[in-house]
């Protein structure tokens, strides 16, 4: 049990090692690896931050060039994902920043945001029209949470990251991370009564 | 609805303190579970749910938040809450189309290359300097006993030469400092000194 631990811990170590080898490097083939590893996830969170998909999308690359050009900045000591997300968040910020002088809280989703894809887990029509209405629901619930919870339980439930990952990627204090979730989970609890 | 989210709020503030017991009334079940929850114990339980999924709890932790939430339904409730979020989110998801990758990788060509340019003419810049550096330290040595070597020779007062050995050392810098105020940006279009002003404006921005 302990070995396995190890022996996975030692392999994340090595395979973050040569990303960030790779990013100091600015190899083309491993940007274009973690493009083709991150992108769904990526795009995902910046959807979800920005609201809008246009901004997400415009965001996701200017992402990715931040990565190219800050990649030497990587040490590998920690996981890859988080990296890539706190560029992100970065960047978000950043474009907040340039269009109006605003938090978070601002970055209220507009009329013109484009709507999520819901994704069926089962290929039968059944359950994708079920997954469409879930997604549709879960949207609408998700539209009305300030971005800043929003984003938390992005990253905590799609990404599964810890909150000492979320705390160390936002930026901000543990206790805060906690009663974000909290806020947005209960924000949440109405649209997803019956849920499951 | 609103008070128990206070309350449950409470909890994190407690834990976050680290403060000592605040007594609530928040829990169904018996008196006595009600008398002997309290602030920290919410807390604890909020916190214990909110890591039991991703980070992992301890095995007597588990048994602990059970037999908790069995006693406490604003806790319980929570549970519940914070389960279907999980499910919900996980259920549906944003793709990243084959056109924005595409452009993307397009987009991270042409920056690798600029990237690639600019380290290139930064590397120049400072071959340049350092080359220069060295050079004008040699050769300011060399003018140097020159002058002293004229003093001698035309019996020059060194009060004249000596200034003027400093003139004409700073008068490159000099005729290069008035071209650059004189003249506009354009007169420099595609010189190294242009391309490294640009390149430090793109980084300023």
């Amino acid at each position: 049990m302990v070995a396995t631990a190890f022996s996975s811990l030692v392999m994340m170590e090595t395979e973050e090692a040569q990303i960030a080898s790779g990013l100091r490097r600015r190899d083309p083939d491993v940007l274009d690896a973690l493009i083709e590893q991150y992108q769904h996830r990526l795009l995902r969170y910046l959807v979800h931050l920005t609201g809008e998909r246009a901004t997400a999308e415009d965001l996701f690359q200017e992402t990715w060039i931040r990565v190219l050009e800050k990649g030497h900045q990587y040490d590998g000591k920690s996981r890859f994902v988080t990296w890539l997300m706190t560029i992100a968040h970065n960047v978000a910020i950043d474009h907040l920043r340039k269009r109006r002088p605003a938090s978070l809280d601002e970055m209220r989703d507009t009329e013109d945001a484009a709507p999520f894809e819901p994704v069926a887990s089962a290929p039968s029509p059944f359950d994708n029209v079920s997954a469409m209405e879930d997604g549709a629901r879960i949207q609408a619930a998700l539209e009305q949470i300030p971005p800043i919870f929003r984003e938390v339980l992005v990253l905590r439930f799609q990404e599964q990251m810890k909150l000492e990952e979320i705390a160390k990627l936002i930026n901000i204090p543990l206790a805060t991370v906690k009663t974000r979730l909290y806020r947005g989970v209960m924000a949440l609890r109405p649209a997803l009564r019956g849920h499951g | 609805m609103a008070k128990a989210i206070t309350k449950i709020e409470a909890g994190f503030t407690t834990l976050k303190r680290g403060a000592s017991t605040l007594n609530r009334r928040c829990c169904g079940g018996s008196d006595d579970a009600r008398q002997a929850m309290n602030g920290n114990e919410h807390g604890r339980a909020m916190d214990l749910l909110t890591r039991r999924e991703v980070e992992g709890i301890a095995e007597p932790d588990e048994r602990w938040l059970e037999s908790h939430l069995a006693a406490c339904e604003e806790c319980a409730s929570y549970e519940l809450a914070l389960s279907n979020a999980e499910r919900a989110m996980r259920s549906f998801t944003v793709m990243a189309s084959a056109s924005l990758v595409e452009s993307t990788r397009a987009r991270l060509q042409v920056r690798a290359v600029q990237l690639r340019e600019r380290e290139s003419r930064r590397f120049l810049i400072a071959i340049s300097f350092a080359m220069g550096v060295v050079f004008s330290t040699l050769s300011a040595w060399a003018w140097w006993k020159v002058g002293g070597w004229m003093v001698e020779r035309f019996s020059l007062p060194s009060v004249i030469v000596e200034p003027g050995l400093v003139l004409f050392w700073l008068l490159p810098a000099i005729f290069l400092g008035i071209l650059l105020v004189a003249f506009p940006e354009s007169k420099f279009e595609g010189s190294v000194m242009q391309l490294f002003m640009k390149d430090r404006q793109r980084g300023i921005q």
